[in-house]
């Protein structure tokens, strides 16, 4: 019992992982543009299909296939911010319905450029497994959690103590006040939205090599991300990370007591019970003007 | 003088159009979405009835010949794509008769349709027992049912005396349905952990656990290839070893390659359509399908191409291109010779083909263990 004990928190840290990696870009994305990005799980995806093709194609070296697909999908991140997001501007319902459309856009095109079939990602390197007692994990498992460990730390970091970093939590926090003392919070928009997409990017390239690229790869992942999110508390970084582990160490865990179809329901019920007790999520604090 | 010529013209071009009549056939399967991939083997068996049916000078039917000409909606999995699909292949199209559809819930959709125009459907892949069981007289299939397949994979399970067994699902009616079918013929005390699993989901990670934790002499795992491949080394890598039991899907050239020889050795899976066996038809067929696809054979092509050949078939038997009444009864009363095996259809319009179950050996090959009289070793499967 204690070994599955632990297989199961090493396997939701694993699935939390990726669930933060989402969550930290759809917050960092928020957190600026008060918009929420619906679209953020198929830009994950798009991760895995660039990573495949990077690796395959251009270099055959996965780590650097992986900062490849970090870069390419910034630029197409900042793209979307200039040609979709910032014309709409103002107008949060049709940025909603401008994200949703984005699925539907960018599923098809996956589907016409590499088509219907999982694709599968070969990395001899982390197929290696390794032994924690009787249990055993290919590397690419603890990678995934290592990498995330790793990039979060780098975030917090970052943005509390670089002036980029500095910058974007003003813009966040008062968009017309960081105006005031000289910060381009326009610039800060682009910024968000590129380093939101990089790290969903950097999810679908870490996931791709452990299961298959496929075009719903990246539906769980968002939706569980947000669910993240609202735990966590609405556009708290630190509980986009403390939100996206419970999630996913909670439905983990909870296959050993309760059959796996309830895992989804588990997860779901676990955000409902703790917005029923904190209302803002674990770290949300109330927003300005908010009631 | 411009009229005639005029006229003289059309009769040209209607004395042509005559000389190469058509019949459209309707199919229906997945070209996009989640089962496009078996939908590619289902459509590669179409084709290559079709080509083969052309190229032989096309149906007789009256003295006249008509070339086959497949009239293909992708149904995407989707029951409302499909029920639309069928309306428009009898009512636009007005094929007289349908094949195909790979997922039994949209092919419980297009059935009542099919009835309602009195157009026959011809399945070919679902295997959903109920579908079958619904008095549709318009509905045929030439693929074994669940319950059909369960039947033969029990009792050779029994016979290995492989209990308990533990299963991982597809969470929809092919998985949900296969447990339960097989639930019943083991009974409950032979089975062990079961576990299901939604369409698109990678992670099998926690069932891994349970089944450890179950102590199962064998694991059923009835999904496709894909995830398929996902559980077996999710399987293998925490270091179970496990008797593996697979469906179908999983006794391909493909699925080797998805994974390797190592972590399949010793799996075992139900099969419609052992390619590399030693009957005459079966290799014929397979040396046919690689040369035109440059791939192994599927049992979903086999199936698909002795459906079009059957549908073929009747229009002759019947004497009809058009009259989905008279092609239906053809069907009903049809036998035929089929690459799967000996098709007739009983009086609910199910076949009865043949079911094996393959085993993989270490080499990558496969061997035939049941039925007992057509037993071979490694190479033949």
């Amino acid at each position: 019992m204690a070994a599955a004990l632990l297989e199961q928190v090493i396997n939701g840290a694993m699935t939390g992982s990726v669930y933060v990696l989402v969550a930290l870009g759809m917050v960092l994305i928020y957190g600026v543009m008060h918009v929420l990005n619906f679209a953020h799980g198929v830009l994950f995806m798009l991760g895995g299909y660039l990573c495949h093709f990077f690796l395959t194609r251009l270099t055959g070296n996965y780590a650097l296939a992986v900062l490849l697909t970090m870069a390419a999908l910034a630029v197409v991140g900042a793209m979307l911010e200039r040609g979709v997001f910032r014309p709409l501007q103002g107008n949060l319902r049709n940025q909603v319905i401008a994200s949703l459309g984005l699925i539907l856009a960018l599923e098809n095109l996956a589907v016409a450029l590499w088509g219907p079939n999982a694709l599968q990602i070969k990395v001899p390197a982390t197929e290696r497994l390794v032994a924690l007692g009787e249990l055993r994990f290919p590397l690419q498992h603890l990678l995934i959690i290592g990498v995330t460990a790793a990039v979060v730390a780098a975030m917090f970091v970052f943005l509390k103590w670089s002036k980029f970093g500095t910058a974007l939590r003003a813009t966040s926090q008062d968009r017309n006040a960081a105006r005031v003392v000289g910060i381009p919070v326009e610039r800060m928009d682009v910024a968000s939205f590129a380093l939101g997409t990089a790290l969903a990017a950097l999810g679908g390239a870490l996931v791709g090599p452990l299961f298959l690229v496929f075009p719903q790869m990246g539906d769980a992942p968002m939706v569980k991300g947000l669910a993240g999110i609202l735990l966590g508390g609405m556009g708290s970084v630190p509980g986009a990370v403390v939100g996206g582990l419970i999630i996913g160490i909670a439905e983990s865990v909870s296959t050993l007591f309760l059959p796996t179809d309830y895992r989804d329901s588990v997860a779901f019920a676990i955000m409902v019970l703790i917005l029923l007790a904190r209302p803002r999520g674990l770290f949300g604090v109330r927003a300005r003007g908010e009631p | 003088m411009l009229m005639r010529l005029v006229i003289l013209l059309a009769a040209c071009i209607a004395a042509t159009a005559a000389a190469q009549d058509k019949v459209a056939v309707g199919i229906v399967t997945s070209l996009t979405g989640p089962m496009a991939p078996p939908g590619k083997f289902q459509m590669n068996g179409f084709n290559l009835a079709a080509e083969e049916i052309n190229g032989a000078g096309g149906i007789t039917v009256g003295g006249r010949k008509y070339m086959v000409d497949l009239k293909v909606y992708d149904t995407r999995a989707n029951p409302a794509e499909g029920a639309s699909a069928m309306q428009r292949l009898a009512t636009v199209d007005k094929v007289p008769v349908v094949l195909g559809e790979l997922h039994s819930g949209v092919a419980g959709a297009e059935a009542p349709v099919a009835q309602d125009y009195g157009v026959p459907l011809i399945l070919t892949v679902p295997t959903g027992p109920n579908l079958t069981e619904q008095g549709n007289r318009f509905l045929f299939r030439v693929n074994a049912s669940n319950d059909q397949l369960n039947l033969a994979l029990v009792d050779f399970i029994q016979k290995q005396g492989w209990a308990p067994l533990s299963f991982i699902a597809w969470n929809n009616d092919a998985g949900r349905g296969g447990v339960n079918g097989m639930k019943k013929l083991l009974g409950d005390a032979k089975t062990g952990y079961v576990g299901y699993f939604n369409v698109g989901e990678v992670d099998f990670s926690s069932h891994v656990s349970n089944i450890r934790a179950s102590n199962a002499r064998a694991v059923m795992l009835f999904m496709d290839e894909e995830p398929g491949s996902l559980a077996i080394k999710q399987l293998r890598d925490a270091g179970l070893k496990t008797q593996l039991i697979g469906t179908l899907a999983m006794g391909s050239d493909r699925f080797l390659k998805r994974l390797d020889a190592d972590r399949l050795a010793g799996m075992v899976q139900y099969n419609a359509f052992p390619p590399n066996a030693d009957t005459p038809r079966i290799r014929s067929f397979s040396e046919r399908y690689k040369k035109k696809f440059g791939e192994e054979a599927h049992g979903f092509a086999a199936q698909s191409y002795d459906g079009l050949m059957m549908a073929a078939a009747a229009m002759q038997k019947a004497g009809t291109v058009s009259d989905g009444k008279k092609l239906r009864d053809a069907l009903a009363g049809l036998e035929h010779d089929g690459v799967i095996g000996r098709i007739r259809f009983d009086a609910k319009g199910q076949a009865n083909p043949p079911v094996y179950v393959t085993q993989w050996c270490a080499n990558g090959m496969r061997r035939i263990l049941y039925p007992e009289s057509l037993k071979a070793d490694c190479g033949a499967g």
